[in-house]
Order: C-alpha cells, then sequence, then structure tokens
C-alpha cells in the first residue's frame, strides 16, 4: 500500500535552556492510504502537537511532513491554508461549527472557500450516511453534541480530502454517542476509502482504529 | 465580600485595557458634545443678552419715564427697588450727520446702567462736562480726549441752544448708529430753562425724570412696576393721560423662554442623550459579553445578582470618573471657540456683537449630570444581562439571536458576503444601534447642507443692492434717518467724483421726491383717505385709508407718493411682473409722456408682490397735480415688484416710509421727472464697476467718505455678498461640528464592534482559518460585516433624509426669505462614502492589530 502521509524527524521545542520543554523530539511516522490510525496518549506527551504539525496549523522546529507528495514546510501560510482545504479534512473535540451558518451550509463550508460548487450527489450521501437528511436546515445551537460532531465529520468529508486529522472527535461526548460517532467515522471512511488519523486518550476508542500508535514525552512508544 | 468585590473590579478594570480605553472615549465623547452644546448654548444666550443689552442701551431690569422730580423722590424708596439711576432726557443733537447723539443728564449709577460710563477719563463734575462715545466725539469733529472740547446744537422747550462743552471722559461706542453724551447734575442745575417739567402739557421730554432700576427680584416685576407708578400718581396704561408715567420691565435682560425654543432645545437633547446611549450602551454590552463567562463562573461561585449588578455599576462609575472630566475640559473649549462664529452670524441684525462665556458651574454640573444620566440609563439593559445570565448558560454561550429561528433556507454554497450578512443578525440590537448611530449622522449633515445651500445668498444681496456699488449721503444710509429732505441729497460734484474712478460703469443717478416737494401730488381710483394727523417731524400731513395705510401728503391734501426718476439702464435691472415688461419699451413710452411705473412691495418668502400694498392695476389712470391743479394723466404701463434697493438702499427703508408712506412708489425717466419737480434732488447714485478694478474703487471710497467726504457713504454688493455668507458659515460650522460628533459617535461604535467581534470570535476565526479560511477571506468576510453596517446606515441615511429635506426641511427653510430651497443629497451621499471608506479599512486594522498569532495559539486562548 502507498503511504499519504511521511513524517520524518519531526522536533517541536518550546522556550530555551532550561525552560526548554520538547513536545516532540524525533517523531518518524507513515500511514497508509484508506487506513484509520489512532494516536493515543496521557495528557501533555505531544499528540495534539503532533496533530497540528500533520495538518499544517503548526511547523515543526524541525523534520518534515509530506502530504501525497507535497512537502507541507515548503508552503507559505496562505499556499498550507489553501491546500488544508483541498487536502485535509480536521474534525475537533468541540465541533467548531460556524453558529451562524446552517448545516448544510458549515458542510459545504470549506468547498466554497475553495470557490467550488459542491457535489450534491456525493454530500447527500454523506450526509444520509450520518443521519442528518432532517437537520440540512438547522443551526447548529439547535443540535445534540453527537449530532454537531457528526455535522462536523461530514464537512472533514464533503471536499473527499486525501486525509482526515480527528482530534479528541469525542471528548465531549457521552460512551454510546462516542461509540456511535467513531462507528460512523469508520464506516464512512471505509465506503469512501479515506485515510483517517485520530487522537485520543481513550483506549477502547481506540481499539476501533487499524492500527494504534502510541506516543509519550515526545515520541513514538512502540 | 466588600473588599473583595473592589479587588474584583480592579482588577477587572486593570484587565481589559482596550476596552476600558473605548469606553472612557465614549463618555468623553458623551461630555464633550454635552459640554460644547451646552457652553454654545449659554454663550449664545448671553452674549446676545448683552449684546441686545449694549443694543437697547440698558442692562437693567426696567425703567421709568416721565416723572416730576416729586415721583422720582418716591421712586427711589419703593422697597423692590435696589438700585434706581436718574435720566434726564434733554434732545438729540441737530448738529450729527452719521452718528446720532442723544444728550441726557445722567447720574453714575444710570449711566453705569446704560453702558456709558467713560472709559477713559472721570464721570462730568462741573457745569460744562461731557462724557461721550468715542464715535460721537468724532462725529463732533473732535478727539476722543479728556480735556477737548466740542461744540453742542439742541432744541428744548422750543429754543435752540449751541453750548460749548468740556470732555471729561469717554468711551468706547457699542452702536455705529447712536451712542450718549451725557452731563452731571451740575448742568441741570445751571440750566434750569431746559430742565423745566412740561411733559404734561406738550410731552417735552426735557425736563422729565426718567429712572433704570434694578429690583431686588424679578419675579412679578411687572406688576410691582406699574403699582408703583399709580402709587405716585401716575398713570401707566393710557399714553394719551397728561400723568402718564411709562414703567416697562426690559425684556431684554429679563426675557422670556419662548415655548419653541424650550421644545427645540429639549428635542436637541433628546437626540443626543440618544446617539450618546446608542454608543455607551454598545461599549458596556460588548463588556459584558465578552466577560459572560466570567460573570457565569462568579454565579456559580456563588455571587448574587446584586454583587454582579454592582461589580459592573463601580467599573461605570470609575469610567465615568475618568471619561467626565476630560470630556468636560474639552468640551468647554470647543463650545468657546465656536462661540464667535456663531455670534458672528448675528452680527448682521446685531451691530456690534459681544462674544463670551464665562465656565459657569451651570454648564458643567448640567454637562456632567446629563453625562451621568446617558451612561446610567445605557448600562442597564448590559447590566441586566450579566446579573441574570445562568452559569450554565454563560458557559455555553455563543452570541445568537436565540431560539426565535431554528431553521432556515440553506443556500447552495456559503458565500463569505452571505456569511457577513448572518454575522449581523447575531445581535440585532447592536446591529440595530450602530446603523442608526451612523444614520444619524448623514441625516443631520444632509439637513445642515440642505440649509447651507439653500441659504440663497444673491436673492439676499439682490434684495440690498443690485448693483456693484451705490453712494448715498450719510444720512440717507442712516438708519434712523433716510433720505427724508433735500439736504439729503447727494452732491453731483461727488457723483463727479466716483464716475471718474477707473472701471465705473452702467452709473446712474436716481432721483427722489422729499418731504418738501409738497406742491405735486397723485390721484388716483378707490382712493378714500381720512382727516389724518401731521407728523411732528416731517410736518407733512399723514392720512389713513380704510386700510390703515398711511400716505403722506402734500399742500392739496393729496399724496405726494414716492416718486423716484431713473435711467433706463435701472428700469433694466428692476424686476418687471405685470403689462410692459420689455424695459427698453417700457422706458420709451415713459419717456414720451405716455405713463408710469408702479412698484409694490414684494413678500420676501416667495418674491410674489404684497397685495395689500397693490394699489394700483396696469391700466390705471394716475391724475398728477400740480399746486392743485390736474398736470398729466399717467396711465400704469407696468408694475413692478421691487426690493430694498429700489426703495432705498441696503436694509433701510426709513426714507420712503417718511415721504410718501404706504403710498405708491412711481418710477419716472429722468427727463419726465425733472419737468415734474421744480427742484429735483439726487438720492443715490448707483454703479457697476470692471470687476478688475472693484477692490480700487472699494479702498477708493473706503478713504472718501472717511477722511474726505463724511458726508457721504457707500454699499457694495462685496459687503452684503460678505454678511450674507456669515450665516452659511455658522450653518456650515455648528451644523458640521454636531454631525461629526455623531459621526464621530458612529464610527467609534463601529471600531468598538469590529474590535470586540475580533477578540471574541478569535476562536471562531481559528476553526474557520484551520479549515481553510485563508487570511484574506477572513479579511473580505470582515470587510463585508462592517461595510454592511455601512451600507444600511447610508441607505437609512439617505432614504430618511431626502424624506425629511422635502417635508420639514422644505417648510422650515420655505418660511424664510433668504432661504430658496434646494433640494438635495449631495452631503448624504458624501458621507455614505466617507463612512463607507471608513467602514471598510476599520476591520483591515483591528485584525491586524487584534487577530495575531498562529491559528493553534488561537484555537489554545479560545479553549
Amino acid at each position: 500500500m502507498e503511504n499519504i502521509l511521511k513524517a520524518a524527524g519531526l522536533k517541536k521545542y518550546y522556550g530555551k535552556g532550561d525552560t526548554m520543554v520538547k513536545a516532540l523530539d524525533g517523531v518518524d511516522l507513515e500511514i497508509e492510504r484508506g487506513k484509520f490510525t489512532a494516536i493515543i496518549g496521557t495528557s501533555g506527551s505531544g499528540k495534539s502537537t503532533l496533530l497540528n504539525m500533520l495538518g499544517g496549523l503548526d511547523t515543526p522546529t524541525e523534520g518534515s511532513v509530506k502530504i501525497g507528495g507535497t512537502e507541507l514546510a515548503t508552503l507559505n501560510n496562505e499556499q498550507a491554508t489553501i491546500f488544508r482545504r483541498k487536502q485535509i479534512g480536521f474534525i475537533f473535540q468541540n465541533y467548531n461549527l460556524v453558529p451562524v451558518l446552517t448545516v448544510w451550509e458549515n458542510i459545504v463550508f470549506p468547498i466554497s472557500l475553495d470557490g467550488q460548487k459542491p457535489d450534491k450527489k456525493f454530500i447527500m450521501k454523506v450526509a444520509g450516511m450520518l443521519g442528518l437528511e432532517e437537520k440540512l436546515d438547522s443551526l447548529p445551537n439547535n443540535l445534540s453534541g453527537g449530532q454537531q460532531q457528526r455535522v462536523a465529520i461530514a464537512r472533514a468529508l464533503a471536499s473527499k480530502p486525501s486525509i482526515i486529522l480527528a482530534d479528541e472527535p469525542t471528548g465531549n461526548l457521552d460512551s454510546k454517542t462516542s461509540d456511535d460517532v467513531i462507528g460512523l467515522l469508520k464506516m464512512t471512511s471505509q465506503e469512501f476509502h479515506q485515510t483517517i488519523v485520530m487522537i485520543t486518550h481513550n483506549p477502547e476508542i481506540a481499539q476501533m482504529a487499524d492500527r494504534i500508535i502510541r506516543i509519550e514525552d515526545g515520541r513514538i512508544a512502540t | 465580600m466588600g473588599e473583595m468585590l473592589k479587588t474584583l473590579t480592579r482588577r477587572s478594570f486593570a484587565a481589559g485595557r482596550v476596552r476600558n480605553l473605548i469606553a472612557v472615549l465614549a463618555i468623553t465623547l458623551t461630555a464633550v458634545l454635552f459640554t460644547s452644546i451646552t457652553t454654545i448654548g449659554i454663550g449664545t444666550e448671553e452674549s446676545m443678552t448683552l449684546t441686545m443689552q449694549m443694543q437697547k442701551g440698558s442692562k437693567s431690569d426696567g425703567d421709568f419715564r416721565n416723572m416730576t422730580a416729586k415721583q422720582f423722590e418716591m421712586l427711589k424708596e419703593a422697597d423692590f427697588i435696589e438700585l434706581a439711576g436718574l435720566r434726564m432726557p434733554v434732545n438729540f443733537l441737530s448738529n450729527t450727520n452719521r452718528h446720532n447723539i442723544e444728550f441726557d443728564v445722567l447720574d453714575d449709577v444710570q449711566a453705569e446702567l446704560t453702558f456709558c460710563s467713560p472709559t477713559h477719563g472721570k464721570a462730568p463734575v462741573a457745569y460744562n462736562e461731557i462724557v461721550a462715545s468715542e464715535q460721537a466725539l468724532r462725529e463732533l469733529g473732535a478727539l476722543p480726549e479728556v480735556g477737548a472740547e466740542v461744540t453742542i446744537e439742541f432744541t428744548a422747550h422750543n429754543r435752540e441752544y449751541r453750548l460749548p462743552m468740556v470732555v471729561s471722559g469717554w468711551y468706547e461706542s457699542t452702536s455705529d448708529q447712536l451712542s450718549m453724551m451725557w452731563a452731571g447734575i451740575a448742568f441741570r442745575d445751571a440750566h434750569p430753562d431746559i430742565f423745566q417739567f412740561t411733559y404734561d402739557q406738550d410731552r417735552d421730554m426735557a425736563g422729565t425724570y426718567c429712572s433704570d432700576i434694578i429690583a431686588v427680584t424679578a419675579s412679578g416685576l411687572s406688576k410691582k412696576m406699574e403699582q408703583e407708578a399709580i402709587h405716585m400718581g401716575g398713570n401707566p396704561h393710557d399714553m394719551e393721560a397728561e400723568n402718564y408715567i411709562a414703567a416697562t420691565v426690559n425684556f431684554v435682560t429679563n426675557m422670556p423662554l419662548e415655548p419653541e425654543i424650550a421644545v427645540m432645545a429639549a428635542l436637541l437633547a433628546l437626540l443626543f442623550v440618544f446617539c450618546c446611549y446608542l454608543l455607551i450602551y454598545n461599549v458596556f454590552d460588548i463588556a459584558v459579553m465578552q466577560e459572560i463567562r466570567r460573570y457565569g463562573l462568579y454565579r456559580t461561585i456563588g455571587m448574587s445578582k446584586r454583587q454582579v449588578r454592582k461589580l459592573i455599576n463601580r467599573q461605570a462609575v470609575w469610567l465615568s470618573g475618568i471619561g467626565i472630566p476630560i470630556g468636560l475640559f474639552i468640551g468647554f473649549f470647543i463650545g468657546r471657540a465656536a462661540l464667535p462664529v456663531i455670534m458672528a452670524s448675528l452680527s448682521e441684525e446685531y451691530a456690534n456683537v459681544a462674544a463670551d462665556v464665562s465656565p459657569s458651574p451651570v454648564i458643567f454640573l448640567g454637562a456632567a449630570l446629563l453625562t451621568a444620566i446617558t451612561v446610567f440609563l445605557s448600562t442597564r439593559k448590559p447590566v441586566r444581562v450579566a446579573a441574570n445570565i445562568s452559569p450554565i448558560e454563560a458557559f455555553r454561550y455563543v452570541e445568537n439571536s436565540s431560539g426565535k429561528r431554528r431553521e432556515r433556507k440553506s443556500s447552495l454554497g456559503a458565500d463569505i458576503s452571505r456569511l457577513a450578512l448572518s454575522n449581523l443578525g447575531r445581535n440585532k440590537r447592536r446591529t440595530v444601534f450602530i446603523i442608526i448611530s451612523l444614520t444619524l449622522c448623514v441625516v443631520l449633515l444632509n439637513c445642515v447642507g440642505t440649509a447651507a445651500g439653500s441659504l440663497d445668498i444673491e436673492k439676499q444681496v439682490a434684495f440690498k443692492i443690485r448693483t456693484d456699488f451705490a453712494v448715498t449721503s450719510a444720512a440717507s444710509m442712516n438708519g434712523m434717518k433716510g433720505f427724508v429732505h433735500r439736504e439729503d441729497a447727494l452732491d453731483e460734484q461727488v457723483i463727479g467724483t466716483v464716475s471718474a474712478q477707473p472701471g465705473v460703469k452702467d452709473g446712474s443717478p436716481i432721483y427722489k421726491n422729499t418731504v418738501e416737494d409738497t406742491d405735486v401730488t397723485y390721484e388716483w381710483e378707490h382712493l378714500v383717505l381720512d382727516e389724518g394727523i401731521v407728523d411732528k417731524d416731517s410736518g407733512l400731513n399723514i392720512r389713513f385709508d380704510e386700510n390703515y395705510m398711511y400716505f403722506g401728503t402734500g399742500d392739496d391734501r393729496r399724496p405726494i407718493c414716492n416718486v423716484y426718476g431713473m435711467e433706463e439702464s435701472v428700469v433694466a435691472r428692476m424686476d418687471l411682473r405685470e403689462g410692459e415688461t420689455d424695459a427698453h419699451a417700457l422706458y420709451e413710452k415713459m419717456a414720451q409722456g405716455k405713463g408710469v411705473m408702479v412698484g409694490v412691495d414684494v413678500n420676501r418668502v416667495d418674491m410674489s408682490i404684497n397685495a395689500d400694498l397693490d394699489m394700483a392695476d396696469v391700466g390705471e389712470i394716475i391724475t398728477v397735480y400740480k399746486d392743485g391743479k390736474p398736470e398729466r394723466e399717467l396711465p400704469v404701463l407696468a408694475k413692478a415688484a421691487v426690493n430694498g434697493d429700489d426703495q432705498e438702499i441696503g436694509i433701510t427703508c426709513n426714507g420712503p416710509l417718511e415721504v410718501g408712506g404706504n403710498g405708491l412708489y412711481l418710477y419716472l425717466p429722468t427727463n419726465i421727472y425733472k419737468e415734474l419737480y421744480e427742484e429735483p434732488v439726487i438720492y443715490k447714485y448707483a454703479f457697476n464697476v470692471e470687476e478688475s478694478q472693484r477692490e480700487n474703487v472699494t479702498a477708493f471710497l473706503e478713504d472718501y467718505v472717511n477722511n474726505v467726504n463724511p458726508e457721504v457713504n457707500y454699499l457694495s454688493s462685496q459687503t452684503a455678498r460678505e454678511d450674507a455668507e456669515k450665516t452659511r458659515k455658522t450653518i456650515n460650522f455648528v451644523g458640521g461640528l454636531v454631525g461629526m460628533i455623531f459621526g464621530f459617535a458612529g464610527v467609534l461604535n463601529l471600531i468598538n464592534t469590529m474590535v470586540t467581534t475580533i477578540l471574541i470570535r478569535r476562536h471562531e476565526f481559528a476553526t474557520m482559518q484551520s479549515i481553510g479560511m485563508t487570511r484574506k477571506q477572513l479579511t473580505r468576510m470582515m470587510i463585508f460585516e462592517s461595510v454592511y453596517y455601512a451600507l444600511g446606515a447610508s441607505f437609512l441615511g439617505v432614504v430618511s433624509a431626502a424624506l425629511l429635506g422635502v417635508t420639514i426641511i422644505r417648510n422650515m427653510l420655505g418660511s424664510m426669505w433668504q432661504y430658496t430651497f434646494h433640494f438635495t443629497l449631495a452631503p448624504a451621499v458624501c458621507v455614505s462614502v466617507i463612512l463607507l471608506i471608513v467602514s471598510a479599512v476599520v476591520p483591515v486594522a483591528a485584525l491586524w492589530l487584534f487577530h495575531k498569532g498562529s491559528i493553534v495559539e488561537q484555537l489554545r486562548v479560545a479553549e
């Protein structure tokens, strides 16, 4: 299988001298296309930092991240943003929906930002699988947490990105809803051949992934 | 807990520096607005009162006139009077030309109350000492110096006096037209013949006692003065009574507040309070929104609603404590700087305007109180919101107009301009407030612009003078005299001198009859006159018709009318309305003796012919009588609408009223005029000047009338225009100032909202950026949001300005003759464009200043 994501020698240091914090200290990672990978670790282990590096939200002190052959370090801020909305789907712990946009508008938002026409048929199919057909005209405030997170998943899938990065997507949800959401995430990714990298501190959730990577003190523990 | 609350207030206060700065700015602006407005208001009132007192010549509370010596002694004892001056009028001096001088005997109290205490030298003591104004002394050919000698001439009890006097002191005059010369009690004692009391028999003022008084209290003064007059044996009601005593309150000093002005002032104050309310409300609303989670936290850990309220109120008090004093300080100076500009525009009607304002506590207390009230009112709602927030809600709080709309039609995409529009809906009240405050600025400035643009300068100038220049004798231009007698005529030599100046063209002497021309009279149809009375000054018999129009009549008791003899060029300049309106043809016919042109006063507002004075129709025959015999018949060939320039000059029209009265204005060619009148005299010389030479001619005339020939005076269209321009300046200045303050409040509101939006939605922005919104797109979205406010305000502003313009403003301006309504939206559009530009710049700057750091940092900050 081909690797969609390749990180080599990733380091992220904060501060200097005695107060220097090594959030990431030399991480090498390869993610295969179409796989569901879970990254687990305790608080402060560096997993969120790693995800931010992989998504191009943050720049590493050292090392490189390549997604689908593009070296993120070569992109400037603007280019990185544009790359992100085409190639990466994000799912956040607190959903981060735009409160003034309806569910449908939230889903197609990144595509609109790119100036593209959304693939209506495809998105309706995604919404159908996530059980959102009835809610497309609702505003996010009127949805439950699980529903909001499903909208976020739909948004991440909508632009058919190369990779979906999920940062504790179930962190704000109860366990029953968490299972549902992860189930749907996994199902849709299989259906649409999506690659998913998910951060969680919950081993049970991680069990549902194809591969689990554990991170400790900024390094990958095997 | 009290101590804790204080600490908390202090810490929160220190934490929100940007927010506090904006709040202080808002409060300061409010205080500036109120202070400058009250300063201008009170200053204008004070200055107007002083100016009018100076004009009236008295700052007393009231005055008594025509008393005997005994009555005056009684008056001094009256218990409601604090100070009583003594004035014994003699008469106007007869040896003056341009400046009228009243000669009285005064005591020091009276001199002080009537603005004629000597500022140089001392009050008169010896019988031959006088104090007079600088201008009066110059008029009499003396220099304003203590010890200068002047000769005064006057009439009293039908006897002419010519007395040499010595100047003991002098003062700067406050009026170009008139001033007071006074002697001391010693003069009275030296001339008992002048001061015999004969008022009850012949109404001669010389010998009467008059007194300007200062009352203990102004309340009920009119009644008290009346009673006092009756008490001393006088009759204050019947002017014809032998024992008539005038006892009148000085309404200039004790001016009653006109209800219209009070209502206008109250409305204006309300508008200001409202404007500032919009601003301060938003500042506090935003401040509370920003910290809603913190208030939720306080509530969770046990702070009572009352305590939350106290916390915010205390911050409001602190912010006011900083903002109000700064605002009062700045506002007072703005107001004081603005005052002379405003007063200058009033100087046309009130010569020698005094413009000053003292930093009275009323201004500061009033303005501070108004500001405090505004702050209090504006903070009520935000305080209530903060106090009533439930802890859970506070944590979940995302600014959004809650609940009402659960769904709405999704658009196909989510384009940025639509997203921005949706964002406006998040807080409707705030959006509405910002739009209204910006709208106010647009509307107000448009009203100001309309008023300034509608000010018809040329109409005002044309009313005063149709040519570039006019020269008359000094008496003709004296508002109290006018062209009445042959001796007021303009010397032909003067015309020769003036017309010899380079650039002078279209010159025409204008002849006019005087009170001496009683041999030529006129008669026309429907003229029924009563017996009439004899005017003491002119000696004319004045007769009235059934409409109480009055006519000066001649030897045969027929009206002498106001008759002018002029060149064709003058007729061509006039406003011919009916009959033969071709000036050339008309002049030809008139020159052949085939008729006459009649002039009728115009109604200045709409420039229509004044129907009350329209007494002869075109075609009607006017019979000219000479020495009581019909001399010729002149049909009315044309009718002209006449203005000030056609009647006399400038704004004075005293002469025609003294001569012909309301009787017809008849305009004849020079040749016919000379045939009719045996001693034709020239009243004025009107002429134009080549543009390149105007300055030279002005300089020449200025020098000529001041230094060469003081018997002559001149008026130019330039000075008339400058007078009219002053009004426009004031409108622009005051209106602009107020409009700017409103605009500034609106823009401050906008800035505040933009900055807050960026701070409050930092997390949302970070999210959008993380899922692919570029910085450019974010900026564009914010520009859209901001521009929508301005667009809304512009639209509303232009529409309301248009509506107001064609209704209220048109009516208001339509009732004042100086204005010709011109509808315009140019100021509204200009302001709108400026607002749009500012609104586009504000978010860019705000983002640049407040949206810093990487996405990751911002995501973290928000959590």
